[in-house]
């Protein structure tokens, strides 16, 4: 079941916390609402499972508007980030809550309870209480508790951010996992980029209660609308310079950066007379001065970090500015500071973008 | 209904509803008190109370008095807390007791043990009047700061030793690491950050004292006091003087307002977050050391337990009249009580219990309101809920003599009025005990059941309250305690007939009947303990957990 959300606003007395603000997200899909905290998510969110109202705008479930029915009328699954079992019940009746709230008893309900647990892979800790299990543990009878009512729309609130970073990754695929098995629509909050990329059918990222962008994670990664999108989904140099001139319509366009002359992708038309140079560390290349290829900048390593099956570099080009770099492949750290170096830019993976 | 909206308009009807109920028994009284002592026809209470320096003098009395006894329970509390928490001696576990003294024996018994020790008529008087030699009065500032002071110095105990056992030694360590010697050490490092704790526990006591009524009611002699001047112009037997009345409870609110204000910014000053550290463990101590120290805090312990022990000696000793004939064993006390007039442990078990219980009732649903359904209304709930602690009981019980003695709501002569003392005056300690489980309980388990298709008001029942509960059952039993020992109110707004435990204690010791005064006293212990018992030991309900 799809849902959809039309012009939807939300106003904390005479706060505007989500403006105008239209989506559509598939049946079946799962959607990522990415963002920094006090971006308007999991504003967004609550306003789609009922515990917000929305103040102007239409929310709507396969086509029937449930913008003015409660929340516990809308039959969705909530996980939340502080797992919000109920403490003094069993892990069997926290799963039987919902079931119960929906008239079903007998052998029926302990069938589906023990088979939710089953899926989850805890069948076997059903007469423990929430306080004798692991957080990962927690988070999974959440997800069984949440999927056992078979909920039109699935909705998580951060359902990973109170994991440590082993167990995040294993609860998030068993989260991939249930969600492509049982082909429920999901909205999916979040903070964390790499968990969104992972994760996700689609994302939106975003920005002051709007959608900044839309679109499937490699979209977002590799065709950020803007400078907030790139910098916020994974790492990326964005500095500050003059538009190019006649860069009215797109295409790839050449700019000044720190006083070298290079070439790079105009993707949208630009307004102003300021633009955003992005690039992504991993997609600069490095070599010693003089070895470099086409459309390449000068400049002097000035910190190097070895990470293993990469180095990190921190590359001065002069005026000040400095860019992050990231070599991969035989001798990835071979750069030491104080090296002049030559950075290489490809044209179509050096976006200037609007400020 | 339509979505969230719908539920929040029930809240929005109840906490109105609440807050008109509150207005009506707490601030209109409070109006009426600050409007009476205008007086009417040309008589101003406040150019009275200027122009007689009588009640100029109570009121510095007052402060002194105050002060006084606030050092002293500083000085007690502060070092046995820190020795109660760093060191470990013989016997240390009694000091485990100390809070359980405080909340447990009502004011009136500790004011009346010690006067059958040191009063004109007490055992160790007469013991040395033996040898000749003679102690100075008990009656006046020996016996009101004596005998506050161990009825109050658990306060600061208690609030300095949290924050003592929260204190993170490595601060202690860090400072020593940079150069600083152990004992200079702790007094820059561990004196800034538990000194709001025994400001706020010592600010308490200021309070507790300025307001006190029974202890300087029976012990104050000579000494003039505003709670005991304002209790007999609202009851003197030559007939009441409501202008004055009022006045003086002005005056008493007023001093307790200027004195929360205080708090209220060195606390806003002096508010350090202590990051969950590593606390100290406790240093065992030998040899003299232990001798000394040990004593000292057995000494105290002994000293705060000794009421009980006066109280239950009393209670079964043979008396005529005022004469305790000590040595001479009798059960004569408490038939007299139980048979002849049994109604004031009845009026305590009735009113206290439906003050218990309506009051319960009223600071979980304000609680619940005020911490996870917040509207226009709920922070005016929330200071309407603790202005009974700016309100000395007798200003209360004069606001509301004054406000419902006929008119719209006559309550006065009935045993409402008690109740409803009852339920304002204990209002602030059941609220905070209310609210700090519902902080605990997180939004997210009841929008959980919520988003399971269970609706709002159903789910508050189903998740939240049974999560409430042993909180509930904790408070209800503490309040249940402080609620049957409560005096200072009830003993304006009673009437002929529904005298209560404390009240009965009061006149008995007024009468200098203190044979019957402690047998009532240990029934009225009995009715305080019981309860206790009966929760912790077969409901398992723990006490302290929240505090």
């Amino acid at each position: 079941m799809g849902i959809k959300i039309e012009n939807l606003g939300v106003t904390y007395g005479n706060h505007r916390v989500i403006e105008g603000l239209s989506l559509a997200i598939e049946p079946g899909s799962f959607f990522t609402l990415l963002g920094p905290s006090g971006c308007g998510k999991t504003t967004l969110l609550r306003t789609i499972a009922g515990f917000i109202d929305a103040s102007t705008g239409r929310i709507l479930f396969g086509g029937s508007d449930v913008t003015r029915l409660p929340a516990h009328r809308r039959n969705i699954g909530m996980v939340f980030q502080d797992y919000a079992l109920f403490p003094d019940k069993t892990v069997n009746d926290n799963v039987a809550y919902g079931l119960r709230a929906r008239g079903e008893e007998g052998a029926t309900m302990r069938r589906k309870i023990g088979e939710a647990l089953e899926r989850v892979g805890l069948g076997h800790l059903g007469e423990r209480h929430p306080a004798a299990l692991s957080g990962g543990q927690r988070q999974r009878v959440a997800l069984a508790r949440a999927l056992v009512i078979q909920p039109q729309v699935l909705l998580m609130d951060e359902p990973l951010s109170n994991l440590d970073a082993k167990l995040r990754l294993q609860v998030r695929g068993t989260i991939t996992e249930l969600q492509r098995e049982a082909g429920i629509t999901t909205v999916f909050v979040t903070h964390d980029q790499e968990e969104a990329l992972a994760m996700s059918d689609r994302i939106g990222v975003m920005k002051s209660g709007k959608l900044e962008q839309v679109g499937t994670p490699s979209q977002i990664y590799r065709e950020s609308v803007s400078a907030y999108v790139a910098d916020f989904v994974g790492a990326a140099n964005t500095i500050e310079i003059d538009a190019p001139a006649g860069t009215a319509g797109q295409g790839t366009a050449s700019i000044r950066l720190a006083g070298h002359a290079m070439a790079a992708r105009v993707p949208a038309p630009l307004t102003g007379p300021k633009a955003m140079f992005v690039a992504r560390p991993e997609d600069i290349s490095l070599a010693p001065r003089g070895e470099g290829g086409g459309n390449r900048v000068a400049g002097t390593v000035t910190g190097r970090q070895y990470l293993g099956g990469k180095t990190s570099y921190v590359v001065e080009i002069g005026e000040g500015i400095t860019l992050a770099v990231e070599t991969h492949g035989d001798g990835h750290d071979r750069h030491v500071p104080g090296a002049a170096v030559d950075l290489g830019f490809d044209p179509q993976k050096t976006l200037v973008l609007a400020s | 209904m339509s979505g969230a909206s719908g539920t929040r308009a029930v809240w929005w009807w109840l906490s109105l509803a609440m807050l008109v109920v509150m207005a009506v028994f707490l601030l209109y009284p409070l109006l009426n008190i600050l409007t009476g002592s205008f007086g009417s026809g040309g008589r101003n209470g406040w150019a009275q109370l200027l122009a007689d320096t009588t009640y100029l003098e109570a009121i510095g009395n007052t402060l002194i008095l105050a002060t006084a006894v606030t050092l002293l329970s500083v000085l007690i509390g502060v070092p046995l807390a820190y020795l109660a928490s760093r060191y470990s001696f013989p016997g240390k576990s009694a000091l485990a007791l100390l809070p359980l003294i405080t909340l447990v024996i009502p004011e009136v018994i500790t004011a009346q043990t010690w006067l059958m020790l040191l009063g004109n008529n007490g055992v160790i008087t007469r013991a040395l009047r033996a040898y000749d030699i003679a102690l100075p009065s008990f009656y006046g500032w020996n016996g009101l700061i004596v005998s506050l002071t161990f009825t109050y110095y658990a306060y600061v105990y208690i609030s300095t030793l949290a924050a003592v056992r929260g204190f993170d030694v490595q601060l202690e360590e860090a400072a020593q690491s940079l150069g600083t010697s152990p004992v200079k050490s702790r007094l820059k490092v561990l004196v800034p950050v538990i000194l709001p704790s025994v400001m706020a526990g010592a600010l308490l006591v200021f309070t507790m004292v300025m307001g006190n009524f029974g202890t300087s009611s029976i012990l104050g002699g000579p000494v003039k006091l505003l709670s005991v001047m304002t209790y007999q112009a609202a009851v003197a037997e030559g007939g009441s003087d409501p202008v004055m009345q009022s006045t003086l409870a002005s005056v008493a609110v007023g001093l307790i307002v200027i004195v929360l204000f205080c708090q209220r910014w060195i606390l806003s000053r002096g508010r350090y977050q202590v990051v969950q550290g590593r606390s100290a463990r406790p240093v065992p101590l030998a040899g003299g050391q232990a001798l000394l120290l040990g004593g000292a805090a057995g000494a105290v312990v002994v000293i705060s337990l000794m009421p009980l022990v006066m109280l239950v000696a009393g209670a079964f000793t043979r008396a005529r009249g005022p004469v305790m004939a000590w040595g001479e064993w009798t059960f004569a006390n408490f038939e007299r009580l139980l048979l002849t007039n049994p109604a004031p442990i009845l009026n305590t078990l009735l009113y206290a219990g439906t003050a218990t219980v309506i009051g319960m009732m009223a600071s979980t649903i304000i609680s619940y309101m005020i911490v996870k359904k917040r509207n226009t209304f709920t922070p005016l709930l929330d200071y309407l809920g603790t202005l009974p602690l700016a309100l000395s009981g007798t200003a209360i019980g004069i606001g509301l003599a004054m406000s419902f003695n006929g008119g719209w709501l006559p309550l006065t002569g009935t045993g409402a009025i008690i109740v409803l003392a009852y339920v304002i005056r204990r209002l602030p300690f059941a609220m905070r005990n209310a609210s700090s489980t519902l902080y605990n309980i997180p939004d997210s388990i009841e929008e959980a059941s919520i988003s399971l298709g269970v609706p709002p008001v159903p789910s508050f029942f189903k998740v939240v309250l049974p999560l409430m509960l042993p909180a509930i059952a904790s408070a209800m039993v503490l309040t249940w305690a402080v609620t049957v020992s409560e005096l200072s109110t009830s003993i304006i707004v009673y009437s002929g007939g529904r005298e209560t435990m404390p009240i009965q204690i009061y006149k008995l010791i007024d009468s200098n009947l203190m044979a019957s005064a402690s047998a009532m006293g240990v029934l009225l212990l009995a009715v305080i303990l019981i309860p206790i018992v009966i929760a912790t030991k077969v409901f398992k309900v723990e006490l302290f957990s929240s505090g």
